[in-house]
């Protein structure tokens, strides 16, 4: 039994959005880090297209999975495109901010 | 229309947990910290902050422990809820960069915390007071 399982999913919509639906913690993290190595290898080496999450199903996110997302923003950064946010909600935004991290993303837009 | 005032909370515990040190069982210990904060009386904006303090405590003794087990204390007393972990490792590395992420989050959401390292393994310890008269 993979003791990860149900944590945290993941799936990619027909525009390259990747929709993600639990915790972005310890164990979730790394399932989101997969999934966006997989979007990156999709658009390529060359492509400055930008990563693009939903986040509106997840409603808790610790330092651990705070550092996977650092991770992507900073490959994206280097591939000068970004890692963009949708629906992002206040228990993300207050440790972005707590956190001083807040402007290594692109924010499109929250939620209440 | 007047504000209901929230009762104080009461004391629980302490709740002992023995976990392996699995990334999973950071959803475990949160889970059973939010049912022990819960019957205490503590509002749902309380629980939140008890799960980011929780989960921290996990990331800090799971991704910088020595792979054995995980002790993880559930308290609720006069002085708030605290949440206390530990694991057998001598020589836990306080000064990890990747500590420094945890410590500005349970500073930011704790009322006090600390990572402290002792001959038996790091102690890593959060506690939330209830924010009411």
């Amino acid at each position: 039994m993979d003791p990860n399982n149900n944590c945290l999913t993941v799936s990619e919509a027909a525009d390259g959005t990747i929709s993600v639906v639990g915790d972005i913690d310890m164990a979730g993290g790394p399932l989101l880090e997969a999934a966006i190595e997989q979007r990156e290898a999709a658009l390529g080496t060359t492509s400055s297209g930008d990563i693009v999450l939903d986040l509106e199903a997840v409603h808790f996110i610790d330092s651990s999975g705070l550092r996977s997302l650092l991770t992507a923003a900073r490959r994206a950064g280097h591939r000068h495109s970004a890692l963009t946010l949708h629906a992002v909600g206040p228990e993300i935004i207050r440790l972005l901010e707590i956190t001083g991290t807040l402007d290594q993303f692109t924010i499109a837009s929250r939620r209440d | 229309m007047t504000e209901l005032a929230n009762p104080p909370v009461t004391e629980v515990g302490p709740v002992y947990l023995e976990l392996p040190p699995l990334s999973s069982m950071s959803r475990v210990a949160r889970l059973t910290a939010t049912g022990v904060a819960a019957l205490a009386g503590f509002t749902v904006d309380e629980l939140e902050d008890i799960n980011v303090l929780v989960s921290e405590v996990m990331v800090a003794l799971v991704e910088h422990g020595a792979q054995e087990r995980i002790s993880v204390t559930l308290e609720v007393t006069t002085d708030g809820f605290t949440v206390s972990g530990t694991t057998a490792l001598a020589d836990f590395d306080l000064h990890h960069p990747d500590l420094a992420l945890c410590r500005t989050v349970l500073a930011a959401v704790s009322t006090s915390h600390g990572i402290e390292a002792t001959t038996a393994g790091p102690v890593i310890w959060a506690t939330l007071q209830p924010r009411r008269a």
